[in-house]
């Protein structure tokens, strides 16, 4: 918000004239735009991810409520804002009640760093990364306190479960993360951005096979810190009960889904900046950008763009996968990914050593090979798709695919 | 080396499979649902897209029923109730009462393969809710008649078209609980020689079909 | 769909939860008590009841030929399977022949039973551990199933078809053609399934090496059917002790060979189901090429009354051995009808089978016994 606020008092007498009183304006009035955007954004994702559900299981989803079913998240709502509000005899009356605060502040805090254009930001912060990571931390408080507060053994047992992963797979992500960081040079969000360019072979994912592998790494522990499946036995139906959510109902467990909604799009978002490129637009250099407001706006729907690609994904994941269970969950973390996760930063600190002795075109060579690998991925991921729907000899394929 | 190579391997095994789970799940987005949206958009009405021998609610044609009550005699459930009284001229016998509850009936069929004249059949009907369940106990005689003496190899009085009876019996799903009495035996004035009712002139079942 | 709460065991540290008759998932009103310490069950005690309609008891109240459409209500499922085995109880007590062109029939509507019914075990099971897309796509071919059912004999659940003497219905013109067309586009179908889910990494985790029953367990507790066969024992009722039409076929009956895990584990259960499918449609294709003209139905007397005695018979239904027990007195009810369904011993074995798992691994154990609960109380 620094810099344009810079560009708004030479626009603007009364931001030159009260600075202070013009800045928290300023900050206030994005951090209700955050609120309107966090609630925009999960809304509609449940639509996306009903229909989505409904159209990989040969049948539709929700489809009566509004044009198409998109007032259906609506109607949920109000059906959960006029529910009683139920608070189990024997629980802990105030840590139940306080319970969901964290868990929601910890998801909508991180919206402070999140980039949507070159002055599109909360606050840049130096240390994004590291203050991202700490803030998902309250998540796992949240989430301790509502299985205790519950006064159900079982809500007990599926928060503790639940904040062991989360606390477990952010050893991982961080490593993933890091891996990407090395060569960006920045702990903070814009500036990882600003080190990559706009066309794929700038993006930090297809810089090195190290960032490569650690795409994935960092994709499918955030899933699990997102408690998503596969990794979800503490909250869907794990042993026929729901996890430390089990107690709430009404408005305050929407709360908890919505902070889960609304950890999509930060996932999403975090991958993008650091390893997609963020709101870099191929062919625009980092100056123009800056300079044209109108270029801003398009890289933050470009930004949103990738986001919600990757959201997409991470629906498509949980309609496919069945559900790890939770010691297989912990093993796999501790046995692979977080092995895997220091292979990856020694890999990726040899790769700059070697980088820097190397010629240029031999890093940009390696950037295009993995550019048409992860462009033969994605391509395989169609045709064996495209095979699938030839040989299920006799459903109906809409008309514009043959 | 065989643990490393069974690390390798159970990764190389998640990743592949977990591809081509997600390219099938992939490829149901482009194909096109098969669930059709009942009852508004479905593409002609459900009950004509039903088999023929679909078993739906039950009808009774009356004028070819002989009153034989082997319908009643062959359900396991006692969801028929067949009456018939002695005709006043003192003749034969008159069908009073011809009640099938169609909320007890589990659709079996055993019915309809007793009957002789094939005057009991299923429909293609199926949508029967009703606020009050005694609604659903259908009245096919409302007043009496001589039942019809069928005589093997000729044909039938005809029928109407298989579901026409029973929707017109059918009342609308809010509709109050009127009771139902038989109707009255009109005693002839002229000789009316009651065609010898059926087979069985067999007591009539105690049970009501649904108090 | 709250159904667990947990109290704490006085005497010792160990926790008692009821996973109450309700669940979300298709198995069936069973209710289970399962002691353990927090993650480690020692035993989960199944109690069943809850649907107990007194089918035996209504036996002795009505006429042999009116008694079938209740043993649809026994499995219903497969409901053509229990129809068959009352009816060949009864004819075996009354000496009845039936005539071929009956028995492929019945053996046709019995294998499409056995892929409707598989169909629901392994989708019910990929839910229970996660994968909700594998059940819908098994239930779009089950849709496909229903309506080739509803065509021959007007309903999709509760047939009422196999009766005593024969079948109730001939095959209508072109029915032949769609359950062939059926069956052609089972097959892709069916490895487009397979490549979904019972190769998928994640559910071989959790099935492999997971309730491990082995062979002589499975045999003194009296497990039948697939569950008998995913722990190696090489027995099925359609060869050992053939009946209907079935010598006349050639099919491989599917063992479990331990792919994947140890012999006897859930996994192999539920590749025991899979490939029974795929065996199924080859028995279907057999029949249909060879359907013999003739009767459908010998001929019955209206009322059936066998002479005194009793019967015993068997068909290999999806779920193992129904065996019907008819004993009669001369008269024209039963004196007594015993069922006995696959599902009441594998019931028996979640007990034992129990120990050491992890309760995650209890809903993984349920799903690949393939319980149903109709069967269990009837």
């Amino acid at each position: 918000m620094g810099d344009f606020f810079e560009y708004l008092k030479s626009e603007w007498s009364f931001a030159s004239a009260h600075p202070e009183l013009a800045f928290a304006i300023l900050v206030i009035g994005y951090g209700i735009l955050m609120i309107g955007f966090f609630a925009a954004f999960a809304g509609p994702v449940t639509w996306i991810e009903r229909r989505v559900a409904g159209r990989m299981q040969c049948r539709i989803g929700p489809n009566r409520v509004g044009p198409q079913g998109f007032l259906q998240w609506l109607a949920d709502g109000m059906k959960n804002f006029l529910k009683e509000d139920l608070i189990p005899n024997d629980a802990d009356r105030i840590l139940f009640r306080l319970a969901v605060y964290p868990v929601f502040a910890g998801v909508f805090l991180t919206f402070v760093v999140l980039p949507f254009g070159p002055w599109i930001v909360g606050a840049d912060l130096d240390v994004g990364i590291v203050y991202l990571l700490a803030v998902t931390a309250l998540v796992v408080t949240g989430i301790i306190m509502s299985g205790w507060a519950s006064n159900s053994k079982w809500a007990l047992l599926g928060g503790i479960r639940s904040a062991a992963q989360m606390v477990s797979y952010e050893v991982a992500a961080g490593m993933a993360l890091l891996t990407a960081i090395i060569p960006g040079g920045s702990l903070s969000l814009q500036g990882i951005i600003e080190h990559q360019g706009g066309w794929p072979w700038q993006w930090l994912v297809f810089f090195s096979p190290a960032t490569f592998v650690a795409f994935f790494v960092y994709f499918v522990a955030s899933l699990a810190e997102g408690n998503r499946t596969p990794f979800d036995l503490p909250e869907a139906e794990s042993e026929l009960v729901s996890g430390y959510n089990t107690e709430y109902s009404g408005m305050r467990f929407l709360f908890f889904a919505f902070a889960e909604w609304g950890n999509l799009y930060v996932i999403g978002a975090v991958i993008t900046a650091v390893f997609l490129g963020g709101w870099r637009i191929p062919g625009v250099d980092l100056a123009t950008q800056t300079n044209n407001l109108w270029l801003q706006l398009l890289g933050a729907a470009i930004f949103i763009a990738k986001a919600s690609i990757l959201v997409s994904v991470t629906i498509w994941l949980r309609w496919t996968l069945p559900r790890l269970r939770v010691d297989q969950l912990m093993m796999m973390c501790w046995k692979y990914f977080v092995p895997i996760g220091i292979g990856l930063v020694v890999f990726s600190l040899v790769w700059q050593l070697v980088a820097a002795a190397v010629p240029t075109w031999v890093t940009g060579a390696v950037s295009v090979l993995l550019t048409l690998a992860g462009a033969a991925l994605v391509a395989g991921m169609f045709w064996r798709a495209w095979y699938n729907i030839r040989s299920g000899k006799d459903t109906p394929v809409y008309k514009w695919l043959i | 080396m065989g643990s490393v190579a069974s690390y390798v391997e159970n990764i190389k095994n998640a990743a592949v499979t977990i591809f081509e789970g997600m390219a099938v799940t992939l490829s149901w987005m482009f194909r096109r649902p098969i669930t059709i949206q009942y009852p508004d958009r479905t593409p002609e009405p459900v009950k004509s897209m039903l088999p023929g021998r679909f078993r739906g609610i039950l009808e009774v044609h009356i004028p070819a029923c002989t009153a034989c009550s082997a319908c009643a005699r062959a359900c396991p459930i006692d969801v028929i109730l067949v009456e018939t009284k002695k005709h006043p001229s003192g003749k034969g016998r008159l069908l009073t009462r011809f009640d099938i509850d169609i909320s007890k009936c589990m659709y079996c069929g055993l019915c309809t393969e007793a009957c002789p004249t094939g005057c009991l059949h299923h429909t293609p009907v199926f949508e029967a809710s009703a606020r009050d369940i005694r609604n659903l106990v259908l009245h096919f005689v409302d007043k009496p008649v001589v039942p019809y003496k069928h005589k093997k190899g000729t044909p039938v009085p005809e029928m109407p078209p298989s579901g026409s009876i029973v929707e017109q019996l059918l009342k609308p799903w809010d509709a109050e609980y009127v009771q139902w009495t038989p109707g009255e035996i009109e005693v002839p004035t002229e000789g009316e020689a009651g065609g010898a009712g059926g087979k069985g002139s067999s007591a009539p079942r105690e049970k009501e079909g649904k108090g | 769909m709250d159904s667990t709460q947990s109290k704490q065991s006085v005497s010792d540290d160990l926790m008692i939860l009821n996973m109450g008759p309700q669940h979300p998932s298709t198995h069936g009103v069973i209710r289970f008590i399962i002691t353990g310490d927090g993650e480690v069950m020692q035993r989960a005690v199944p109690h069943v009841g809850y649907l107990h309609r007194g089918i035996e008891k209504l036996a002795e109240g009505m006429p042999y030929p009116s008694f079938v459409p209740f043993t649809d209500r026994v499995d219903y499922l497969a409901a053509m399977f229990a129809n068959h085995g009352y009816a060949l109880a009864v004819e075996r007590l009354l000496g009845l022949e039936v005539p071929r062109r009956a028995e492929y029939l019945r053996v046709i509507v019995s294998e499409l039973n056995r892929i409707a019914s598989h169909l629901i075990g392994v989708g019910a099971m990929a839910m229970d551990i996660g994968a909700f897309t594998p059940f819908l796509h098994g239930i779009r071919e089950r849709e496909k199933l229903n309506d080739i059912i509803e065509e021959l004999c007007g309903a999709r659940l509760t047939y009422n078809y196999v009766r005593v003497g024969g079948v109730a219905f001939d095959i209508p013109a072109g029915l032949d053609r769609k359950i062939l067309s059926f069956l052609d586009t089972f097959e892709p179908l069916m490895e487009e399934f397979n490549r979904l889910i019972t190769v998928n990494e994640i559910l071989v985790k959790r099935c492999a090496n997971v309730a491990i029953i082995d062979a002589e367990t499975a045999k003194s507790y009296g497990l039948v059917g697939p569950n008998l066969r995913g722990s190696g024992v090489d027995w099925d009722l359609r060869r050992d002790l053939p009946y209907s039409a079935y010598p006349e076929f050639d099919f491989k009956v599917c063992v479990g060979r331990g792919v994947r895990g140890t012999l006897g584990d859930a996994y192999d259960r539920f590749v025991v189901r899979v490939e029974e499918m795929m065996e199924s449609v080859k028995i279907l294709r057999q029949a249909l090429a060879g359907i013999p003209e003739g009767d459908i139905m010998a001929k019955v007397p209206r009322k059936l009354k066998p002479p005194k005695g009793e019967a015993y018979a068997a068909v290999e239904s999806a779920r193992g051995e129904l065996g019907y027990h008819v004993i009669s007195d001369g008269k024209d009810k039963p004196y007594r009808v015993k069922i006995r369904a696959g599902s009441f011993t594998a019931t028996s074995i979640i007990e034992h089978a129990s120990k050491g798992l992890m309760i995650a691994d209890l809903v993984v154990l349920i799903a690949s016994l393939d319980v149903i609960a109709p069967e269990i109380d009837r």
